[in-house]
């Protein structure tokens, strides 16, 4: 009786899987390897039960989808950005200006790149010559930084009262004095006319 | 108690002061906190000029002008300035610094004792605003650059000549009037 019952439902299992007929014979089969798709066999429905139309409507296709059209206003907004909060856009800017000394551009409000660099620079190895110079002597006078050959400018009493902590260079010369100085002295068989009566 | 004693409690100070702390970035918490604005007044004092993020340049700045204010109020002999200094300053050659060289420095000041710029920002870049904190009377370059004489500047030398002549012509065409009222009354 028992295995009648056995051979039927290996019978069973034939009709339907041949893949679960082995899994009974052999055991545990090694996971499926990636094949072709057989479409015979993905056209066979899972279930044996008839397709329910209206739980198919209800459970998969009609999923997130969107059931009204968007406004223009939020297309729009989508699309370019809102002006008060975060605009896509490209906008010209005008907080920009040239600087007065060196001709750089600059935000407004804030310090010229160019020449904060430059006294940047100047501040980093100043405050260097000065930490290495004091150490860690209680500090109980005003420190004055000099170049080399500018102590000698002025008396010795302008400095009394003040820690000199000497630099190894010379003051940088950040704008030309000779300007009015000529570098090249022009050929002499030099034929141009010079304008007369421009004014 | 009236209002005039109570304005000799506390230093005034000469800058603004906003009602609300800022925010700084402090997973320790309030401690965690002073700890990190103590170690800017102390760089503060140490070096003079600092470059930091604007925020916590801004509270330091107001820490700092307390400290310096207090201190030219009552002077090294007065023990809770003292316990002040010493709390906010960490490496203790700068409290002689506090009282011997910012105390004759800014004791005449009428102006505030720090100055606060914003640094620049590389264009495209989005980062935390920068600042610079100094203090004043510093041995440093300026930051600002020295203003230009601007009399000297061509167009400004020009409009001044047309300016000069604009007046001639004006003063001739007066007097000619003048004289012609004085003929027609004679
Ligand atoms: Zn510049």
């Amino acid at each position: 009786m028992k295995g009648l019952l056995t051979f039927k439902r290996i019978k069973n299992h034939l009709t339907f899987n041949f893949n679960a007929f082995c899994n009974v014979l052999f055991g545990q089969m090694p996971p499926p390897a990636l094949s072709f798709a057989n479409p015979v066999e993905t056209l066979k429905p899972s279930s044996q039960h008839l397709i329910d139309v209206q739980q198919l409507f209800k459970n998969s296709i009609l999923w997130a989808v969107p059931k009204h059209r968007r406004t223009i206003e939020k297309r729009l907004g989508r699309k370019f950005g809102y002006i008060t909060e975060f605009y896509k856009m490209l906008m010209p800017r005008t907080d920009l200006f040239t600087c007065n000394h060196c001709g750089h551009y600059y935000q407004r409000r804030h310090l010229c790149p160019n020449c904060y660099k430059r006294v940047k620079d100047e501040t980093t190895e100043f405050q260097e010559v000065i930490e290495k110079e004091l150490g860690l002597d209680p500090i109980e006078q005003e420190v004055v930084v000099l170049y080399k050959g500018e102590k000698t400018k002025k008396p010795e009493e302008f400095w009394k009262g003040k820690r000199i902590v000497e630099l190894k260079r010379e003051k940088p010369v950040w704008f030309c004095r000779n300007l009015l100085q000529r570098t090249t002295i022009g050929n002499s068989d030099c034929k141009d006319v010079k304008p007369s009566e421009l004014a | 108690m009236n209002q005039a004693e109570v304005s000799q409690l506390i230093s005034k100070l000469r800058i603004r002061i906003s009602p609300r702390h800022k925010n700084l970035k402090c997973p320790e918490g309030p401690q965690g906190r002073l700890n990190k604005l103590r170690k800017t007044v102390n760089a503060l004092f140490k070096y003079e000029r600092l470059e930091l993020n604007y925020t916590i340049a801004d509270e330091t700045r107001g820490y700092a002008e307390r400290l310096i204010s207090e201190a030219i109020r009552h002077g090294d002999t007065h023990k809770p300035t003292m316990e002040m200094a010493d709390y906010w300053i960490e490496e203790k050659q700068l409290i002689h610094k506090l009282f011997k060289v910012l105390v004759p420095r800014f004791s005449d000041y009428k102006t505030s004792y720090t100055m606060l710029y914003r640094a620049p920002k590389a264009y495209p870049d989005i980062v935390y605003p920068r600042s610079v904190l100094e203090l004043r009377g510093n041995p440093f370059p300026s930051i600002l650059p020295q203003r230009i004489d601007q009399r000297n500047f061509i167009h400004n030398i020009l409009l001044e000549e047309a300016k000069k002549a604009y007046r001639a012509e004006k003063y001739e065409q007066i007097t000619k009037s003048l004289n012609e009222q004085d003929v027609v009354d004679k």
